[in-house]
């Protein structure tokens, strides 16, 4: 078998091989050859059990001080495993078999015990409430001080200097149950820190957060990467964040390493991370795209709005003759709008006349009363058929608003009916007939002991008989290609999401209401899921989702609200809210990358992007654009196959079959010196 | 939902205490309420722990405990009269000797409880802890396996109440008024509630073992709990308590 560790990326075509010198400016260029890796792998592979597969599968790797690596793949690709190997954990923790070698600072990490490793290697672990040993923020720092012996008459100055290089210098009396999400993860981190590892290796670190404490615990990473020169190895599901701060991304998939490069290498590979189940991120899809199409040249995609733009801007030639192509490009816009993707719902007029919404909020408030995340004056009202997304900061109320809406919360002010029944009047029970919740974290749902039983089990509370529950369960079992007599806690995470969805799906209910139905799924499960979500509500349920994810947000939603402080600041159509700045601002919520994309475009180049929201939207009107001004001359009928084919895989994707999409493949036939437009610094 | 042994910030003398001052504080107000036999005696002792809550600012802790145990209290009475049959008859099958017994053994309950959560509001457990290893000369493994089952009972409360969250909004049927019942469905959420504190403890001992927990020593706290005058002073107390109990 070959060296799975060899990247593909950097042989393939003269395009792919000048990527590195369009990136002349990345942070750390890797280090010279002489310098000895910190961490290495050396045709590991490890399994659970005799009988269980390979969870990591003859992996070779390795990690040079002060890089910055992220490591991203499909659920059940090995990550957690493959960082539990690099921490020590594996073979010291979690027994199974071992095969290679995996040297830390040069020594096997089987000679040598787990609290030696961990001298080296800090490791952050995915579950940070397990993760932490004491009750205020000044003793969960000084244990590990104390006991790694570290003299007293430091202990004081190791345990400031953590504090202020992860920023919670005055969370330091506090008690941890008191803290949010983010502060929580800059706890365990700032306690790693204070130990000072060469290494810190972090499974997940965002998972629970929204986007602006995410970035916040990135900042902290890169920073402590930069001005500490220690080492980052990150498990990310955020592709965004990835390819922001990230020196060099690894993929893995099945247990293995796919692929490995820098950031623009590896997302030039976006039919490849497709077919693996890894997301892109949306500009380096628009830049593929356009590569594809023969519009820019091949082999670097953008990876922020601003490289995105500056991209488009050239390959447009846009100076001066801004507004030239906007009226046609605009009415050939409209007509082509439905038929181009489909991913989703037909976007619907939000209140069609006359029809009786299924769920609405009129003057709502509630408050705990211990205080806490209060709202205020919520109006709202979801008709039949529509998704609608309910966005904002953690802490906005958002989540107050769904338990308010399937009646574990009653307001203390004003009103909400769910198909017609007031909650105050209506046990939670009954509301549940009407109204079915997918919760963020499947394993609070799941109770019994195989599939069949747990998604059956809704339907016989509704009082359906159990034959007739088995009959449809199963029908809905079969469909998501889920196994009938497993039990649910032997599947993975992704799978449990399944069956929680399944059991969901089965009642058939009016309403759904989706609580982050997307954290902790890979990129793939997410689709699975959100596609199912927006079949539901062309089927005719009205769906209010909560989620963080403004790019999932963008491609399923078709209307949203957007709070803040427990307040709505902003409510409507998803394009007219996501270009809302001043209150995307307000509740700290950054639009999706197209959107941001589109709306600079049209200020900048050309008003016909106003409004765009879909990467092949966007693609089609640059195509169209270039065609009218002539700048790009030679899209052939080849580059127009494989931009069709980007299309389908788009759509493909999200069915859950996706479909190896040509358009990064196809042949390249821009000129070399093409490369002088495509961007400046 | 208040939780009742949360630490309560504050810099009272009982704050300020060597914890191992206070674990025999609280162990000298439970030895007396076991010796002492009296009536005034027990609501003495029960009264003396009430005033240290509010001296420490407690209280409302120490009131919502009272809220959950004095119906125990009472079933352990109704219990009490019940199979108490010497004395003489009051009313029915009540018996006067019946009424004393009961009624002693439900002071003694609250006058278990209420010094031991007294103790644990004004006491950071990582001091606890820390204070009896170095004091008491308790294994740290010991000393860290109570602190991490006292800090996960807040956990998995929370936990449990999302699961029974989640369990609601499908349709179980949570809001009965039928406490049997209620106990019935709340079984099945007994097992997704073991499984995440399975996980839950093995990360926890992992993360603990890579930040070096078996290195740890008596030695090895950064902070020193000496004791002090006052911590004599309410040793002298503590002996007086006794002594008062056997007396009485």
């Amino acid at each position: 078998m070959q060296s799975p560790s060899v990247s593909s990326t950097t042989s393939q075509t003269p395009q792919a091989a000048q990527a590195p010198a369009a990136e002349p400016q990345r942070a750390s260029s890797p280090a010279p050859a002489s310098v000895r890796p910190v961490i290495q792998l050396d045709h590991v592979s490890f399994s659970y059990g005799h009988d269980a597969g390979r969870a990591v599968d003859d992996v070779s790797l390795s990690i040079k001080p002060g890089e910055f690596v992220g490591l991203i793949g499909p659920s059940g690709a090995g990550k957690s495993t493959l960082a539990a190997i690099m921490s020590g954990a594996i073979p010291h923790h979690y027994t199974g078999q071992l095969y290679g070698a995996t040297l830390v600072e040069g020594q096997d990490t089987c000679d040598v015990t787990l609290t030696d490793i961990s001298r080296i290697v800090g490791s952050v672990l995915q579950d940070i409430d397990a993760q932490m040993v004491a009750s205020v923020v000044e003793d969960e720092l000084l244990f590990g001080l104390e006991n790694f012996g570290v003299p007293h008459r430091h202990i004081e100055k190791f345990i400031t200097a953590a504090l202020d290089a992860v920023g919670i210098a005055d969370l330091r009396d506090r008690e941890i149950a008191t803290l949010s999400g983010g502060q929580k993860q800059k706890v365990a981190i700032a306690a790693i820190l204070a130990l000072a590892p060469r290494v810190l290796v972090l499974d997940e670190p965002t998972a629970a957060l929204d986007p602006v404490s995410s970035e916040m615990v990135f900042d902290v990473l890169r920073s402590l990467n930069r001005d500490e020169g220690i080492t980052v190895v990150v498990i990310e599901q955020k592709v965004a964040l990835l390819s922001q701060y990230c020196d060099r991304i690894l993929v893995m998939n099945e247990g293995r390493l796919e692929l490995q490069g820098t950031p623009a290498e590896v997302f030039a590979h976006s039919a490849d991370l497709r077919r693996i189940g890894v997301d892109s991120p949306r500009t380096a899809r628009i830049s593929n795209s356009l590569a594809a199409a023969g519009l820019v040249p091949a082999g670097c995609p953008c990876l922020t709005v601003d490289e995105a733009y500056d991209l488009i801007a050239g390959a447009l030639g846009a100076r001066g003759s801004a507004a030239a192509a906007a009226s046609p490009a605009d009415s050939a816009l409209a007509g082509e709008k439905d038929g181009s993707y489909g991913a989703r719902p037909d976007p619907k007029s939000p209140a069609p006349s006359g029809a009786q919404p299924a769920v609405a909020f009129e003057h709502v408030g509630f408050a705990y009363p211990a205080g806490g995340a209060a709202v205020t004056d919520l109006n709202l009202a979801v008709y039949p058929g529509e998704v609608f997304a309910l966005i904002g900061q953690n802490g906005a109320g958002k989540t107050t608003a769904t338990k308010l809406l399937n009646g574990l919360l009653q307001p203390t002010e004003g009103r909400v009916t769910v198909a017609g029944h007031d909650t105050r009047s209506t046990p939670v029970s009954v509301i549940a007939r009407y109204a079915a919740t997918l919760f963020q974290n499947p394993d609070r749902q799941l109770c019994k002991n195989t599939v069949l039983d747990e998604v059956a089990f809704g339907l016989e509370l509704q009082g359906v008989d159990a034959v007739a529950a088995r009959e449809r369960a199963r029908a809905v079992i079969r469909r998501f290609g889920l196994p009938e007599e497993a039990s649910p806690f032997s599947l993975s995470r992704g799978q449990r999401q399944m069956v929680a969805l399944a059991s969901v799906v089965v009642l058939e209910p009016q309403v759904i209401v989706l609580d982050e139905p997307t954290s902790g799924l890979d990129y793939r499960e997410c689709m699975t899921v959100m596609q199912t979500v927006a079949d539901m509500a062309r089927a005719g349920s009205a769906v209010v989702m909560v989620c963080h994810d403004m790019e999932v947000v963008s491609d399923f939603a078709d209307r949203a609200a957007v709070m803040a402080e427990g307040r709505i600041v902003g409510m409507g159509p998803l394009a007219e809210v996501f270009r809302n700045e001043a209150v995307m601002a307000q509740a700290y919520v950054a639009p999706p990358q197209v959107t941001a994309l589109s709306e600079r475009l049209a200020r900048g180049v050309s008003p016909a992007f106003a409004g765009i929201g879909e990467v092949a939207e966007l693609v089609d009107a640059v195509r169209r654009l270039a065609a009218e001004r002539g700048a790009g001359a030679d899209v052939s009928g080849g580059a127009k196959t494989a931009f069709a084919s980007e299309l389908l895989a788009q759509t493909g994707v999200s069915s859950a079959q996706p479909v190896a999409g040509a358009a990064d493949a196809a042949p390249a036939h821009i000129a070399p010196s093409a490369h002088k437009e495509e961007r400046h610094a | 939902m208040l939780n009742v042994i949360d630490y309560v910030p504050g810099n009272t003398l009982l704050h300020r205490l060597n914890p191992v001052t206070k674990l025999a504080l609280a162990a000298a107000i439970i030895a007396a309420t076991f010796l002492a036999a009296d009536y005034p005696a027990l609501v003495g002792l029960l009264a003396f722990t009430l005033a240290l809550g509010v001296y420490a600012g407690v209280i409302r802790q120490l009131v919502g405990l009272l809220k959950v145990l004095v119906p125990v209290a009472l079933i352990m009475l109704l219990l009490q009269v019940a199979f108490v049959r010497g004395g003489t008859p009051v009313a029915g099958f009540v018996t006067d000797e019946g009424l004393v017994t009961g009624g002693r053994a439900c002071l003694r309950l609250l006058g278990v409880a209420l010094p031991l959560v007294l103790m644990l509001t004004v006491t950071k457990l990582t001091d606890l802890a820390n204070a009896c290893v170095e004091k008491l000369h308790i294994p740290y493994k010991y000393a860290f396996t109570f602190t991490t089952a006292l800090r996960f009972v807040p956990v998995f409360s929370q936990e449990m109440n999302a699961i029974m969250e989640a369990q609601t909004a499908r349709g179980v049927e949570f809001d009965t008024k039928n406490p049997f019942k209620k106990l019935r469905l709340m079984l099945p959420v007994c097992i997704p509630l073991l499984v995440t504190s399975v996980a839950k403890t093995d990360s926890t001992a992992l993360a603990a073992e890579q930040r070096g927990f078996y290195l740890r020593t008596r030695a090895s706290s950064y902070k020193r709990y000496p004791f002090v005058a006052r911590d004599i002073a309410v040793f002298a107390v503590c002996v007086a308590l006794i002594v008062l109990g056997v007396l009485l």
